[in-house]
């Protein structure tokens, strides 16, 4: 164990990526213990009322569990993209009594939490446009599992989530094979060349 | 070049989610042109959220607060669902020309309601987003202009694309102005056509929120 605290930037980052790459209940609590009292404490004097912070806490922290990958620390610390949720959450829940089918949500405004193409690691994007038309015909000699992940996010542009929805497997696994499948595209695409 | 730029109060109004849902998306969709007022959303948000985490004094945090049953709840709960968002659609057509929506009007495409013409070569299609305060796309065709008027209250334009003259200046893509009720103004375009968002600034929908982390109405915390 460190002694760096969730207020470190970097100790807050890392973090958030282990709950991503491998679900650690560990990681989030220690960032749930930091940060879900702040925001409780913060929203209680808000709202005045102790239920509603409750809701805004959960929701807030729940995201930051099931969506730790869309996290960039690239734009942002860990801090501020736990803030832009929380924003999120109480714009909708400030609007919830008074809906109507016109109103904005605040997703239409801040894509704090939209699933993306983006949202593919740097280091595992294609980089090159010819790749993509030589992909169907590389396409062909990857196992079918990772056949099917590379076509629905490079050919039909889901996202990784939504791939992961449409084929009922997590995630995690959506990304190791897109990781893997891209891997072996490269050797062969090489080893063409 | 984008030469005019909304207010440090209004990016930390639409940085917190405090403003009327018509000026959200003025302010958001300058924002999206404009990388420099970008920059400054992120160091506003930044600093909103040290000021929400980092000076709490533990006196304050609630007790009765149990945590232990949250984070259990949170292990079991189902991945919220992604919002089914319509899809995005980035371009408008109109007079036979293909404009490029910035992300926030294309996220809410959607929204947008009929053209309909009006005298002058002027056209407008209101952009349906709830709130009391109206959002209209006005279009320019070359050489047209609007009479002269005053609004009453303020009124926010922003130049999608194209240009437009007043008596002051010259507006171009991304710029945005505010004009209070005592300007008199006749907007006109030349040898350009021009494609704007215009609403009226009404009164904010929220006197306490998370601007008030920044106080936004004491001059400038920023550079
Ligand atoms: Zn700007």
């Amino acid at each position: 164990m460190s002694s760096a605290q969730p207020d470190n930037p970097e100790h807050a980052a890392e973090l958030l990526a282990k709950i991503a790459a491998e679900q650690s209940r560990a990681a989030f609590s220690e960032l749930f213990r930091y940060f879900a009292p702040r925001l409780q404490a913060y929203a209680t004097r808000q709202f005045g009322n102790e239920q509603t912070a409750m809701d805004l806490v959960q929701e807030t922290m729940t995201n930051v569990w099931h969506k730790a990958h869309l996290f960039k620390p690239d734009r942002g610390s860990a801090a501020t993209w736990i803030f832009t949720i929380a924003r999120n959450i109480r714009f909708d829940l400030l609007r919830k009594n008074k809906y109507r089918q016109n109103d904005l949500s605040a997703d239409d405004l801040w894509p704090v939490l939209a699933e993306t193409n983006d949202s593919l690691d740097d280091d595992y994007a294609l980089d090159n446009d010819l790749l993509m038309q030589q992909l169907a015909v590389y396409c062909e000699q990857l196992p079918k599992a990772q056949r099917t992940v590379i076509e629905l996010i490079y050919i039909e542009g889901k996202s990784q989530q939504e791939v992961a929805d449409a084929l009922e497997i997590p995630l995690g696994t959506v990304k190791s094979r897109t990781r893997l499948a891209l891997q072996k595209l490269k050797e062969l695409i090489q080893h063409d060349d | 070049m984008i030469k005019f730029h909304p207010s440090e109060q209004h990016l930390v109004l639409y940085a917190a989610g405090e403003l009327s849902p018509a000026m959200l998306m003025m302010v958001g969709t300058h924002v999206d042109m404009c990388p420099k007022c970008q920059a400054h959303v992120q160091d506003i948000e930044q600093h909103m959220a040290t000021k929400l985490f980092g000076e709490t004094e533990t006196a304050s945090i609630v007790h009765g607060f149990d945590e232990q049953a949250m984070l259990q709840a949170i292990f079991n709960s189902q991945s919220p669902a992604g919002s089914a968002a319509p899809a995005a659609n980035d371009s408008l057509y109109l007079e036979g020309q293909r404009f490029a929506l910035p992300p926030t009007l294309a996220r809410n495409s959607h929204r947008i309601g009929e053209w309909s013409r009006l005298p002058g070569k002027l056209w407008r299609a209101p952009v349906r987003v709830g709130g009391e305060e109206m959002l209209n796309f006005i279009y320019m065709g070359e050489h047209a202009s609007l009479p002269e008027h005053t609004h009453k209250g303020n009124e926010a334009t922003l130049v999608v694309n194209g240009v437009f003259n007043d008596e002051h200046n010259e507006y171009r893509d991304g710029d945005f102005m505010l004009l209070d009720e005592h300007h008199k103004h006749s907007p006109a375009t030349q040898d350009h056509d021009c494609l704007t968002i215009a609403a009226l600034d009404g009164p904010l929908h929220f006197t306490t929120g998370l601007s008030r982390l920044l106080n936004p109405f004491s001059s400038l915390f920023f550079k």
